[in-house]
């Protein structure tokens, strides 16, 4: 028999530390904003001991360290021994950062505990050491389900056999009890289970049992909390020691209350994107992973029937033969739906961070603001979930720096002093669509076309509409804030929000009202895997066109045309005109329609911007299942991808972005 | 690895056991340990044991009790600090007859 291998733990044990401080943060925030619910502090509380009790267990020394100071400290909180005040919030906030990226240390296999570390954590022990200031708070309502007893605790504790095969060890127990109040042992014993000849014995398996008394001014729940993790593996009593008869009796003898099993992720699912270092997994909901079975069954049941039909064919039963292909066809797709459900999760895991993001801001701008956020429970793709974090906070930052109004000057202009700040996200046709609104000042256009003329990007007198002018903040290098804050100022510009955005095959713009706020607006694809299409054909080739940007397609008579002095074709189309991309010019495709009334026009639109796309004709709309055409031959500016076709065919996809900017870029060219 | 192996001197039979004394290592220390039960006397070498668990001070309690009963003696060449501790955190320090020392 070889020893526990603990390290297989390693990955759930982080991914549980990383979620209980995400509980822990939101806690905190949600207690800063005044919060009384005594049930915030047990929550932040049992995070901090579980990351304890776990990083014991793996011997990650430094976290454990660091927590236990920190829990000393929650545990006057929770006593009410200590008053909750801001800066200990502010204190406990940082705890949970450190945490963080001791825990991240810790996966990559570097030392968890710094200088940073160290000095939290001294802070954190003096203010342990020093008391609580508060003499003695008034008692808790008696909601609390947490008894004191002044003397302490006699613990019956029996193994079972497999407890040491489980990771467990009472020593370890022991010793965090000992940390609890003073720890006697009174008796230990084996028991009847012990083999009678020392040869027969299986030093793994564990005969042992104490008695033991805990003396000091220690909880019920702290006790409980230290055999949390030999759940299932002990018989365990925990009696008061020489309780006052008026006391009420906490179930003698009754077994800890345990947690609940900790939920083994169901399935790890690897990203599909390939990238090395999104390599990570995805805890999947079970009802996720069953409606991947259901649709699986169907999917044999089915394919039963066909074979049937196969073995036995007649042509009298091609009508069922149709009906099972269909049936094929629902069940593929709904599983399909089913696969692709597994990969999204709830955009929450981003908006998260940004509760305590705001009330950084706030402190730091001498500003006030409101946050509210809608539409948590989005669901999305992991990888764009991963990529859009970024954009996101710096979109966040700039509406708190640059937006939002400090509260004189919101006052001088007749609003709140409280700015709102507006998170929403919701599914819009096959998209997601992400807004983070402002009611601050809005986008300071004078400022901005100052901007733009001083940068050359565009020339003195040239008039530009308001769209056009919310349009410059997205060119490259353009800051139009009067001094670099450390917020803003980092040389990250509103270019790199929309470039990340589009890598994400999604779209990013921005309505602003002058002294109302702004919005911007970030459309994503629910997924980079599979889009819905429309196949054209320009002569021999295939293109699909993704059908989120189409527009319309029509028909244009030779008259509707006209050719503009550099030989660019434009056309009218709703008020405006738009130029012609001929596909087989740009991708240089043979024997295609060269008459534009033999051939049909595509509009499609990229972040406003439309043209059309000249094809030979329409085939149909169908789904594509997306091939990396830079990952299997090489990038192709106005393709983003390949795919294969029902017939074996390979088509390419029209990067809709790529060819809408070379459409604009020879319309310019041309003016 | 090389070091703990169970000696034979006189009658007395000496263990040494591992700097690494946790579960990982019990089934090798049990062998030893087998093979030294029916000792007459029999010396325990604890003083290189670095890590020490609930497995290896049980299984050291049931051999003490085992050579007892078979009428052999238990003495310790020495015991780390390690051992000490851990030895008295479970209450076993008499038990185990370890040499004499105020716990920490």
């Amino acid at each position: 028999m070889g020893t526990v291998d603990l390290t297989q733990f390693h990955q759930t044990f982080f991914a549980e530390s990383m979620e209980g401080l995400d509980g822990m943060e939101a806690a905190l925030l949600e207690l800063d904003a005044g919060s009384t619910d005594h049930e915030l502090v047990h929550t932040i509380f049992r995070a901090a001991h579980s990351i304890k009790g776990g990083a014991a267990t793996f011997g990650f020394a430094d976290v454990a360290a660091f927590t236990h100071v920190a829990e000393s400290l929650l545990e006057e909180v929770r006593s009410e021994r200590r008053p909750v005040t801001s800066d200990l919030i502010d204190l406990l906030l940082r705890s949970v950062d450190c945490l963080r990226t001791m825990l991240d240390h810790t996966s990559q296999g570097r030392p968890a505990a710094d200088e940073n570390s160290e000095a939290l954590r001294a802070e954190l022990a003096h203010l342990v050491e020093t008391g609580t200031g508060v003499a003695a708070a008034a008692p808790v309502a008696a909601s609390a389900p947490v008894t004191v007893a002044a003397a302490g605790w006699k613990i019956h504790f029996t193994a079972h056999p497999s407890l040491l095969q489980t990771g467990n060890d009472p020593v370890r127990v022991f010793h965090e009890l000992k940390q609890l109040g003073e720890l006697q042992v009174l008796r230990v014993f084996t028991v009847d289970a012990v083999p009678d000849e020392f040869a027969a014995l299986d030093p793994t398996q564990c005969y042992l049992g104490w008695e033991l008394t805990l003396s000091g001014n220690v909880e019920r729940a702290a006790v409980d909390g230290v055999f949390e993790w030999l759940d299932g593996d002990c018989e365990l009593a925990i009696e008061p020691l020489g309780a006052p008869a008026a006391a009420p009796a906490p179930a003698t003898a009754a077994p800890v209350a345990l947690l609940p099993p900790h939920p083994v992720p169901a399935a790890a699912v690897n990203g599909v994107s390939g990238h090395a270092a999104d390599a990570g997994s995805i805890r999947v909901g079970i009802d996720k992973v069953d409606a991947l079975i259901n649709m699986m069954g169907e999917l044999v049941i089915t394919q039963s029937m066909l074979s049937d039909i196969g073995a036995n064919f007649e042509p009298s039963q091609l009508e069922r033969l149709r009906e099972g292909l269909q049936q094929l066809e629902r069940t593929t797709r709904e599983l399909q739906e089913s696969v692709m459900r597994i990969r999204m999760l709830p955009i929450a895991t981003v908006f998260n961070r940004f509760p305590r993001m705001v009330r950084d801001l706030e402190r730091k701008l001498g500003k006030q603001v409101k946050l509210e956020m809608h539409g948590e429970q989005t669901e999305l793709d992991k990888t764009v979930l991963e990529k859009i974090g970024d954009p996101m906070v710096h979109l966040v930052r700039n509406a708190i720096d640059h937006g939002l109004e400090t509260p004189d000057k919101r006052r001088a202009a007749g609003k709140a002093d409280t700015g709102t700040l507006t998170l929403d996200a919701h599914h819009e046709g096959g998209n997601i669509i992400v807004r983070i609104s402002d009611d601050g000042a809005g986008l300071n256009h004078a400022a901005i076309v100052a901007k733009a003329v001083e940068r050359g990007l565009v020339s003195p007198g040239h008039d530009l509409n308001d769209d056009e002018i919310a349009e410059l903040i997205f060119q490259p290098g353009f800051s139009t804030s009067a001094k670099a804050t450390d917020l803003s100022g980092r040389g990250v510009g509103m270019d790199v929000v929309r470039r990340n955005v589009r890598d994400l095959g999604g779209s990013v713009s921005v309505k602003s009202v002058a002294g109302q706020g702004s919005t911007f607006t970030i459309a994503l694809p629910l997924t980079l895997a599979i889009i819905d299409g429309l196949v054209t054909t320009v002569g021999n080739e295939r293109y699909i066109v993704p059908l989120i940007s189409v527009v319309e397609s029509l028909r244009l008579k030779p008259e509707a045309v006209r050719r503009i002095a550099s030989g660019n074709e434009v056309f009218h189309f709703r008020d405006e005109y738009l130029p012609i991309m001929r596909l087989h010019r740009a991708f240089g495709c043979a024997n295609a329609v060269r008459e534009i009334e033999r051939g049909i026009v595509v509009v499609v639109e990229d972040e406003g911007q439309r043209v059309g796309i000249l094809v030979d004709e329409l085939l149909g709309q169908q789904q594509a299942v997306i091939k990396s055409l830079e990952k299997h031959y090489r990038k192709v500016v106005g393709v983003s991808g390949a795919t294969i076709l029902g017939d074996g065919s390979v088509a390419l996809i029209v990067d809709v972005g790529g060819v809408v900017r070379l459409g604009r870029r020879s319309e310019q060219a041309a003016a | 690895m090389g070091g703990r192996r169970a000696t034979k001197q006189g009658g007395m039979v000496t263990v040494s056991l591992p700097a690494d004394c946790r579960i990982g290592a019990q089934v090798a220390v049990h062998a030893e340990l087998v093979a030294a039960v029916q000792a007459s006397a029999v010396a325990l070498d604890g003083t290189r044991v670095e890590r020490v668990d609930t497995a290896a001070l049980q299984q050291l309690w049931l051999f003490a009790r085992a050579l007892e009963k078979h009428g052999g003696a238990l003495t310790w060449k020495g015991a780390s600090q390690a051992l000490e501790e851990a030895a008295a955190t479970l209450g076993l320090t008499t038990i185990l007859q370890l040499p004499a020392q105020q716990p920490a």
